[in-house]
């Protein structure tokens, strides 16, 4: 809200700089977001009447003028404008001005005769966008006069930023009783009386409320005789200072007063409305409106108008209708000034994507004591500019006056709430200055009658924070703390979380955070089978839909780096993927299943771009494969395997489910289906994996346990076998450890070989093997014959040749 | 015969002197020491001698043979040396080639500014907790005293859920929403717990909103600490700690009043800027403090909505966005940055 303080000057003393004022009221909890000075450019600029004007004696282009402003000698002045006569009064940036558009005026000699400054246009002085010569003022100003005076533009004007919760500053009274409540200065509050003659207003107009639990009080006057025109200056500045368009000299008055009390107004032209009647009712399903911005709109039920006899003429508390618009020909007028309920001004404001300073006011909820105040004031402001007069008599339908609402401080709240003392005279000061009235007292308490401006305070909390914000937030003490709860022991989630972060480092993934909305076709391009939660109002269909996997993101993150010349993409994300929950959104029950995974992928060259160090290798399944071990080896998930599965994202040859050693899925593993790499853009060679993080963390053995070290040595032999390329590695060491069982310790893959001499069709695989007797040295003998009965059952149950 | 041994002792000597290369020297040991070597040689026809000789003879051998022993030995360790001189003076490593390694992965600003966040506030004693993105209406907003038709909740514009999209075989409680920050998690973590409580609760959270200065969806951390007598003293302190402790030592922190509809009083905490130290700048647009965070006290009608007396227990909550503090921390000026993963970003972290 934008608040003009030269206006709030009438109603409180303020301090000495306006700087002051913004830092207590921000202070006190009005916000002040911003200061505009439009005078701060127009320093050094000066009213000057043109008393001669010559042709310049060596510039068609150019005149010379002698000025008044107001010294006792006349200033020379070159101007190239010919849009003045002799007499005209016109802006001077005197010498030393430095013009809002950076222009330094200096004395200069202008094609040989001297200049004492510049005459301006609007444009040079920055106070439009386009002009055409120079800015021809008013021949009521006097020379010589600062021009920010003269355009009255020598005013600040705050931006305060009032809380959804403080309707009661949302006007120049409202942000001059704060001023007074945190300096201490009386505030002088109108006292408006209109003079009243002619027919009463209740002969004129008659009012009806048909919908009284949405207007509990509906106030209107006639004033008569009225002719319309431009509101004065003043008025004008000050509304322009607000950013309110001057229109005329009543809807000018509706919208000052409003800006004044904070009391939405409104003004209908009386020989419009049908049948001299108002009436305040709920819309009929289908009604038209044409409202005042020119769009026809078509009423909902629970839309509240303001009608004639026979039609509705605006929306409540919205905006008025154009039909009963003040217009010039206007001469007779019905003022209105209400109360509307906010909740319903809030739905006919959004149902119509209409928001206006009246629906602002009335959804946060005006002030029902200022509803008869500020049609006063109005009535009067009109009837002085408008030579009208005012009907006898208010037209007031108030059916249930609404009781003042009362609240009880205990003063040994402010203590246990706010942590410090503050002397009882001091909140009863605080409290009375807010208009408080304490209407009994009590032990250690008393109760206030709340004012109906303050709608936002309805139990003792929101006293204590008026004696906070007031007694200010500097004052009260910091302080940590009592206490540590019990310890109880970190999360083991936690911890595993960490550490499976540390491993993908580790292995060379970087971090991402991707949005967790997504575009529906890219969760189907992966085979997602799940209907996804999707969004009723997504910004976007590229977001409209809750992810099912994290991939989409990777994909697309992968995508943007290779459009880079990316030469290496290794990424990772923890997030959640959303599921339907049949039985969800009942008590505590989550609407939506969220499943916590991680995921991410490689592509490209491997260890992060070209190196000496390997040639050019790219990664590959056993890079993404390798990630996952790394994370699996972080959180000692003992026993995990990974055997070949099938998922629709991932290429069938070439993709892994991996399980914990209780069998229970955590997720896959593998290369990008060709379908996906076609159907995204996507460069081949894609790894990804992605697992559920739960089943994962609740595997992890993040305490290991000691093994004491072996006495005797190992016997190392090994082993190499040419099979089928399709067994797979597991199945030859499984075979191993079992045959070998219990004095293999351990076998590992160390070759994996196709191509000549190897048959087309096989490979050779060689292992390590590591013999140990836990009590005793192992002799060469019996490390033989265990060796050769390996040698033999490999051979018998899985076809293989061995190679020497 | 002991002249014989003499000169023998004198060429071996001339000889090993000179040895300057292993195998050389290896075959003067054989030549002169060998079992048929030339000192085995002479010696042979010892046994012909008188006894006396003989031992005469003899003495002379063994001091003959310990010091071409000696000098032999001497020579190896002189061929050895001049070996690893060698060998030490060849064409050294190129040691500019970079090493052998996995380039360390990097951390997302975001997420690693989320857990410092909520690392800070565990040393202050305070738990993790975590709660649904897809939350009901309920949780979102009227527990949180937001009743429906409330303008405060135009502070935060909502993405809702398609309820068909749902597959509830039960209507939900209430509308189906995208969380727009994780308050509701306080809610949901009173209403499972006794008071005292201490608990940060970090997440995403989203709003209906797309620009410079917006995204659709971002983190945030928020707060709670429910107890017997605490005060807005102790909210102020643990605030100011916080500060401290994440920003700089030498950062300050101002309260100003604000408005909440959870909490009342209702605090916005500026710190000093964090670019300029508070002399003005163009990060804090020239005031010297920056918003970082909204906290209060929590409203009473938030502890009824948990099932709590508000007169048996007071506690204050804060809430943080973490892409601010990101922002700061790691001077970024572009909030889009964060969700773009450009690789020449993200590798800065």
């Amino acid at each position: 809200m934008k608040i003009s303080v030269k206006w709030l000057g009438d109603y409180v003393a303020l301090p000495p700089s306006v700087d002051e004022l913004a830092r207590k009221l921000t202070a006190a909890g009005l916000e002040i977001e911003g200061l505009e000075r439009p005078s701060e450019g127009l320093r050094g600029v000066v009213v000057a009447q043109i008393k001669e004007s010559v042709q310049h004696p060596n510039a068609d282009k150019l005149s010379v003028t002698q000025v008044d402003i107001g010294g006792t000698a006349l200033l020379q002045v070159v101007c190239g404008a010919k849009n003045y006569k002799v007499g005209d009064k016109v802006p001077l940036a005197t010498v030393g001005t430095k013009l809002p558009n950076g222009v330094d005026i200096k004395q200069a000699a202008l094609r040989g005769v001297d200049s004492f400054g510049m005459l301006c246009s609007s444009k040079e002085l920055g106070l439009s966008e386009e002009s055409s010569g120079l800015l021809i003022l008013s021949p009521d100003a006097k020379p010589g006069t600062p021009i920010a005076e003269a355009l009255g533009l020598d005013d600040v004007v705050l931006e305060v930023n009032v809380t959804p919760n403080r309707p009661d500053a949302l006007s120049h009274l409202g942000v001059a009783r704060e001023v007074g409540v945190v300096t201490g200065a009386a505030l002088k509050v109108p006292q408006p009386k209109p003079a009243e003659s002619g027919t009463p207003a209740a002969e004129r107009v008659k009012v009806r409320v048909d919908a009284p639990d949405r207007c509990p009080r509906y106030v209107a006057r006639v004033v008569e005789n009225v002719t319309i025109k431009p509101s004065p200056q003043w008025m004008q500045d000050r509304l322009k200072a607000c950013g309110v368009r001057a229109i005329n000299n009543v809807v000018d008055v509706t919208n000052y007063v409003n800006l004044e009390y904070g009391q939405p107004l409104h003004a209908f032209d009386l020989d419009k409305l049908g049948g001299q009647e108002i009436v305040v009712r709920l819309a009929q399903k289908g009604e038209k409106l044409t409202t005042l911005d020119g769009k026809e709109r078509t009423l909902d039920p629970d839309d509240l108008v303001i009608a004639d006899g026979k039609r509705a003429q605006a929306l409540a508390g919205v905006m008025g209708g154009g039909d009963s618009e003040v217009t010039p020909g206007t001469t007779r007028l019905v003022l209105e000034s209400a109360n509307f309920v906010g909740s319903g001004v809030r739905r006919t404001a959004k149902r119509h994507v209409l928001h206006t300073e009246a629906s602002h006011r009335f959804e946060r909820g005006a002030d029902l004591d200022a509803v008869v105040p500020a049609i006063d004031r109005a009535a009067q402001f009109i009837a002085e500019l408008s030579g009208g007069t005012v009907a006898p008599g208010r037209v007031d339908v108030y059916p249930a006056p609404k009781p003042q609402r009362k609240v009880t401080l205990r003063f040994a709240r402010v203590e246990k709430v706010l942590g410090v003392t503050v002397a009882e005279p001091e909140v009863r000061r605080i409290l009375a200055a807010l208009g408080f009235k304490a209407v009994e007292e009590g032990t250690g308490q008393v109760t206030y009658e709340v004012p109906r401006a303050r709608v936002d305070v309805e139990r003792e909390e929101d006293l204590l924070e008026e004696v906070a914000r007031v007694y200010g937030y500097d004052n009260i003490p910091a302080r940590l703390p009592r206490g540590l709860p019990e310890l109880a022991p970190e999360p083991a989630h936690a911890e595993a979380e960490r550490r499976m972060r540390h491993a993908l480092a580790g292995a060379g993934l970087d971090e991402v955070v991707n949005y967790s909305f997504v575009a529906p076709k890219n969760l189907e391009v992966l085979g997602g089978k799940e209907q996804p939660v999707a969004l009723l109002n997504p910004l976007s269909a590229e977001q409209s839909v809750m992810r099912t996997s994290l991939l989409p993101g990777l994909l697309e993150n992968l995508s943007r780096s290779v459009r880079h010349q990316v030469e290496s993409v290794s990424i990772y994300e923890t997030g959640r993927a959303y599921f339907r929950d049949p039985e969800g959104g009942q008590g505590q029950r989550p609407a939506a299943r969220e499943v916590p995974r991680v995921g991410g992928l490689v592509w490209g060259l491997r260890g992060g771009g070209r190196s000496w160090t390997q040639k050019d290798a790219k990664a590959d399944f056993y890079d993404a494969k390798g990630a996952l071990e790394s994370v699996l080896g972080a959180l000692r998930v003992d026993g995990a395997t990974f055997t070949p599965g099938e998922h629709p994202a991932y290429h069938p040859r070439a993709c892994a489910q991996v399980k914990t050693a209780d069998g229970v899925l955590l997720g896959h593993v593998g290369e990008l289906h060709p379908r996906v790499v076609k159907a995204l853009g996507l460069p081949e060679g894609v790894f990804a994996f992605e697992l559920d993080t739960e089943p994962l963390y609740a595997a992890a053995r993040l305490v290991p346990e000691y093994h004491p070290l072996p006495r005797f040595p190992a016997v190392l032999r090994d082993l190499a076998v040419v099979v089928p390329v399709e067994l797979p590695n597991d199945e030859v060491r499984r075979v191993i450890l079992e045959v070998g069982k219990p004095l293999v310790e351990d076998a590992s893959v160390f070759d994996v070989y196709t191509g000549k001499p190897i048959p087309e069709g096989q490979k050779n695989l060689a292992y390590a093997l590591r013999y140990r007797a836990p009590e005793r040295t192992l002799t060469d003998v019996e490390v033989n014959e265990a060796h050769q009965r390996i040698v033999d059952e490999v051979k018998q149950r899985l076809g293989a040749a061995l190679r020497a | 015969m002991r002249d014989r041994l003499l000169a023998l002792a004198e060429a071996a000597r001339r000889e090993i002197s000179v040895a300057s290369e292993l195998p050389v020297v290896e075959a003067l040991r054989v030549r002169y020491l060998g079992k048929k070597g030339e000192l085995s040689g002479v010696l042979g026809g010892m046994g012909k001698l008188p006894p006396e000789e003989r031992r005469a003879l003899g003495e002379v051998a063994n001091t003959v043979k310990a010091e071409l022993e000696k000098l032999l030995a001497e020579a190896v360790k002189r061929a050895e040396d001049a070996a690893l001189e060698a060998q030490l003076k060849g064409p050294g490593l190129d040691v500019t080639l970079p090493g052998r390694t996995v380039p360390p992965g990097s951390r997302h600003p975001v997420s690693r500014t989320m857990e410092d966040i909520v690392r800070t506030f565990s040393r202050l004693g305070f738990d993790v907790a975590s709660g649904p993105e897809i939350e009901l209406d309920y949780f979102n907003f009227e527990a949180l005293n937001l009743p429906k038709d409330h303008p405060a909740r135009d502070m935060q514009d909502t993405f809702y859920v398609d309820e068909a999209s749902l597959g509830h075989a039960k209507k939900a409680d209430s509308p189906v929403l995208l969380r727009t920050h994780t308050s509701p998690v306080q809610v949901r973590y009173m209403l499972n717990r006794k008071p005292p409580i201490r608990a940060v609760m970090p997440g995403r959270v989203y709003r209906r909103d797309s620009d410079i200065t917006h995204t659709p969806m971002f983190h945030q951390v928020e707060g709670l600490l429910v107890d017997k007598d605490v005060t807005f003293a102790e909210l102020k302190g643990s605030l100011d700690a916080f500060v401290k402790a994440f920003f700089g030592s030498s950062t300050r922190t101002r309260f100003r009043p604000s408005f909440f509809p959870f909490t009342e009083p209702s605090a916005e905490v500026d710190i000093s800027c964090t670019s300029c130290g508070g002399k003005g700048c163009r990060v804090c647009k020239q005031t010297g403090w920056l918003e970082v965070l909204g906290s209060g006290m929590v409203h009473p009608n938030v502890f009824t909505s948990a099932g709590y007396d508000p007169n048996e227990v007071t506690g204050y909550a804060f809430g943080m966005g973490v892409e601010r503090i990101a922002m700061l921390r790691y001077r970024i000026d572009d909030l889009r940055m964060m969700f773009e993963n450009d690789a020449r970003f993200l590798e800065q972290f």
